[in-house]
């Protein structure tokens, strides 16, 4: 590309970005985006995504939802966190689809996170609750696996599934980068659930995108701990309603962020 | 054509013309007549299975105490009431016959333990006798419903005689548990017919002396067959019953007065095939018959002069096997949904390790990958001497086309092979209760609604959202197999501290017909202290306890 072209592209973009700040929609501004040697941090999730149908996470997530491929790990202070009906609205989008693959469950719930008792009486998918929400249980394979990496990982090559999810209390950092790397092949959406932990908060993770979800008095609080391309952000969301009745309104988002700085305080930044 | 004496049309062969007499063995010396020796082209021994129908049930149903006497009967429902079909021995003792209602049959014997009919294991259990009935001669068929005819003219050098065949047959059949009448004759639907005449006249239990000692049909000789064949009812040709109605209702009741009539006009009244099935019974007309082909399977065995300790050697010498066994599914066309592998070791019992697969295959990697992690969960008690592949049935392949699109791109690739390579590396591993699909059982007991089903068959439905009648957040994600009980303070239960009731109640009870599991339950959800949503109920019943039956995601 000729040098001075490129510089006064630069040059031109930084005017533009001072003064066309506050309307995106201007056409010069959105002529110079367009430009292929601009770099933006959110371009770089172009892959396309799958809508988690809470508009409050929609809008903070890159590209609108979860990545279509990738491994997400989801920390979770113990079970029952509200952390699957996070997950659901998107599960049951990819079942339905025509020609949908697998949505896979390793080992559910495999390990008692926080709560002992849960592994002396193991727990079962309730299959007319997940109807319900929208699942198409035809399309819904489930795996006891102990120790379940293998059986993940495995599903997640395999190219078979649409989706994968697997709980596991500890996951080396190692295997980490081995399953997103299986689900990249498999071209599968990853949901790994671990427990939350300082330690694991820490770790750092080759997962796409890394989230906490903690249960507080009404739902749930989320925080983004990692993504491609998004600041770091925290949101309450209700999620024991209508995904439509999620709290999306300033008042909550203010305290979120509020949350989400001591957050960011508190956890060290693994990137 | 050969050349035969000469019949009048109704089939009585003229006493003229002495053929050269043919020597045989099995020729009934004893009342030789006028009538030439005539060595038949094809002997057939036809077996009649009058107690099919029970035997098929009862080598399932008496396993546990077999000292036990039962009284036992199947029944069928023939139109708009319960028949029975067969009766065993303690039951026609007590008056049971096959053909009565089953309320009769009751009221004769009211400890009478009534079984279904099931034509399926009816037919395996004649399958299973039509192999072993290869052993005798390689032209074996199956007369439906509960027949089977072997044709024996050339094996009977090999075993002495027809007489000492068919004792053997039958020694095979008894050990099998089955006990079926034999008759001897040149065509097939004579043996048939034969054997049902002498299924008729055995004696039963409970009549005996009424009717005289069975009668055995057995003929050797094709000039003789029209005479032995004449007494027979026609009852045994198993003609339409309007048919029988109708020849009886003009006095024919044997064979012999159907062989009388004439010919045109016995075909324009009662139908060709009457008079066909007639003409086949008397050599008349060929009757061909469908050969039974026992299934085919795989099965080879290979010794090794050394040692074998390591999983990866045993897999590498069974890569010969599994590739002459792909050649021959490939050759039929066919796949595999079962294979087993016996490991020989010098002292140890054989170790088998077996394969099931959720899907037909044929591929030689694929089930040798399948193998290998099978393999690997297996203990050896000592190092493999030998080892033998054998296969399941074969069962026809579905080929697919391949997507254009890989899976996952643009929607491409659903039920591809992958899904299922996926299901048999999980199960190969896991084991096969390990991995299952979920379905929906209609009923209001939540422990009973949710069903592990097999993965691999769930078929596509109908997404139901909320149909069961109510919302999607009033029943919990994850439910526990058994519910926990709780501990109680001031009437509220605890776990972990106080749990706290949200939302309104949901009362679950069954109705009074359901005698099974039933329940009446008020249902809440509760908080507890750590926000975490449950599922939890409170008896209707005293003294009332709590439990809880499940968790909110």
């Amino acid at each position: 590309m000729d040098a001075y072209h490129h510089t006064d592209a630069w040059h031109s973009m930084g005017m533009a970005v001072a003064t066309a700040a506050q309307s995106p929609d201007d056409p010069r501004l959105a002529r110079l985006l367009e430009h292929p040697a601009l770099w933006r941090g959110r371009s770089a999730t172009r892959s396309s995504a799958v809508p988690t149908k809470f508009a409050a996470l929609d809008a903070a997530l890159p590209g609108g939802g979860w990545p279509q491929v990738g491994l997400v790990e989801i920390l979770i202070s113990r079970l029952g966190a509200g952390e699957l009906y996070l997950i659901l609205p998107a599960l049951a989008s990819l079942t339905q689809r025509l020609e949908a693959r697998w949505c896979a469950w390793i080992a559910p719930p495999p390990e008692p996170f926080t709560e002992r008792d849960h592994a002396r009486c193991p727990l079962e998918p309730f299959a007319p609750a997940l109807a319900a929400h929208g699942l198409n249980l035809a399309r819904v394979l489930i795996a006891r696996a102990d120790p379940p990496l293998w059986a993940f990982e495995q599903a997640l090559r395999s190219g078979a599934c649409d989706a994968a999810v697997a709980w596991m209390q500890r996951v080396p950092v190692r295997a980490l980068r081995r399953l997103q790397l299986a689900a990249e092949r498999g071209r599968t959406l990853a949901f790994v659930f671990r427990g939350l932990s300082t330690r694991a908060v820490s770790e750092p993770s080759a997962a796409v995108l890394r989230i906490t979800v903690q249960p507080v008095r009404e739902g749930a609080r989320i925080d983004i701990l990692k993504s491609r391309g998004s600041p770091r952000a925290a949101i309450c969301l209700s999620l024991h309603e209508e995904p439509d009745a999620a709290t999306a309104d300033g008042a909550a988002g203010r305290v979120a962020d509020r949350v989400a700085d001591r957050v960011a305080d508190r956890v060290a930044a693994p990137e | 054509m050969r050349a035969r004496p000469q019949r009048t049309a109704t089939g009585i062969a003229p006493r003229k013309r002495p053929a050269p007499q043919l020597v045989s063995r099995n020729a009934p010396r004893t009342e030789q007549r006028a009538l030439p020796f005539l060595e038949p082209r094809e002997l057939w021994i036809g077996a009649h299975l009058p107690q099919l129908a029970l035997e098929a049930l009862v080598e399932a149903h008496s396993a546990p105490e077999p000292h036990v006497p039962q009284r036992l009967a199947v029944a069928e429902l023939q139109g708009s009431s319960q028949c029975v079909v067969a009766a065993n021995d303690q039951a026609a003792r007590a008056g049971v016959r096959a053909g009565m209602s089953l309320a009769a049959a009751l009221a004769l014997a009211p400890e009478l333990v009534v079984l279904t009919r099931d034509p399926h294991r009816e037919q395996a259990l004649l399958e299973r006798l039509a192999r072993s009935a290869l052993d005798f001669t390689p032209r074996v068929s199956l007369a439906q419903p509960d027949g089977l005819l072997l044709e024996i003219k050339g094996s009977l050098q090999l075993f002495g005689g027809a007489t000492k065949l068919g004792a053997a047959f039958l020694k095979k059949c008894r050990t099998a548990g089955v006990h079926p009448k034999l008759a001897l004759a040149p065509t097939p639907l004579a043996a048939l017919a034969g054997a049902r005449y002498t299924a008729w006249t055995a004696p039963r239990a409970g009549e005996a002396g009424l009717v005289r000692g069975g009668s055995r049909f057995k003929v050797t000789d094709e000039s003789r067959l029209v005479g032995a064949l004449a007494p027979l009812p026609l009852a045994v040709m198993r003609w339409p019953p309007q048919v029988l109605e109708r020849l009886a209702k003009i006095g024919v009741r044997t064979i012999a007065e159907a062989l009388r009539l004439p010919r045109a006009g016995f075909a324009r009244r009662f139908g060709t095939e009457t008079l066909t099935s007639l003409d086949r019974l008397t050599g008349r007309a060929p009757d061909l018959r469908r050969s039974f082909q026992a299934p085919e399977r795989f099965r080879m065995r290979r010794g090794c002069t050394y040692d074998l300790e390591h999983h990866e050697a045993i897999l590498e010498a069974l890569a010969p096997l599994l590739e002459s066994m792909e050649k021959f599914l490939e050759a039929r066309q066919r796949g595999i949904t079962d294979l087993e592998c016996r490991l020989w070791h010098r002292h140890a019992s054989p170790t088998r390790c077996v394969l099931r697969l959720a899907a037909p295959a044929a591929g030689g990697e694929q089930l040798q990958t399948l193998l290998g992690e099978r393999l690997a969960a297996i203990a050896l008690p000592e190092p493999v001497r030998s080892f033998e592949l054998r296969s399941g049935r074969l069962v026809p392949r579905i080929l697919r086309a391949e997507s254009l699109w890989q899976a996952g791109e643009h929607g491409g690739g659903g039920a591809s092979s992958q899904s299922v390579d996926l299901i048999e590396m999980l199960r190969a591993r896991l084991g096969n209760d390990a991995v299952y699909g979920l379905a929906i059982h209609e009923t209001h007991r939540p422990e009973a609604a949710s069903r592990r089903v097999e993965a691999a068959t769930a078929k596509p439905d109908v997404v139901r959202s909320t149909a069961a009648g109510w919302p999607a957040f009033r029943r919990p994600l994850w439910l526990l197999r058994e519910p926990e009980p709780l501990t109680e303070s001031n009437g509220m239960p605890q776990r972990r501290g106080p749990l706290r009731l949200i939302g309104e109640p949901e009362r679950i009870e069954t109705g009074w017909w359901e005698k099974e599991g039933s329940i009446a339950r008020d249902y809440y959800q509760a908080l507890d202290m750590r926000g975490v949503r449950l599922w939890v109920y409170r008896e209707r019943s005293k003294p009332h306890r709590w439990f809880m039956q499940g968790v909110f995601g």
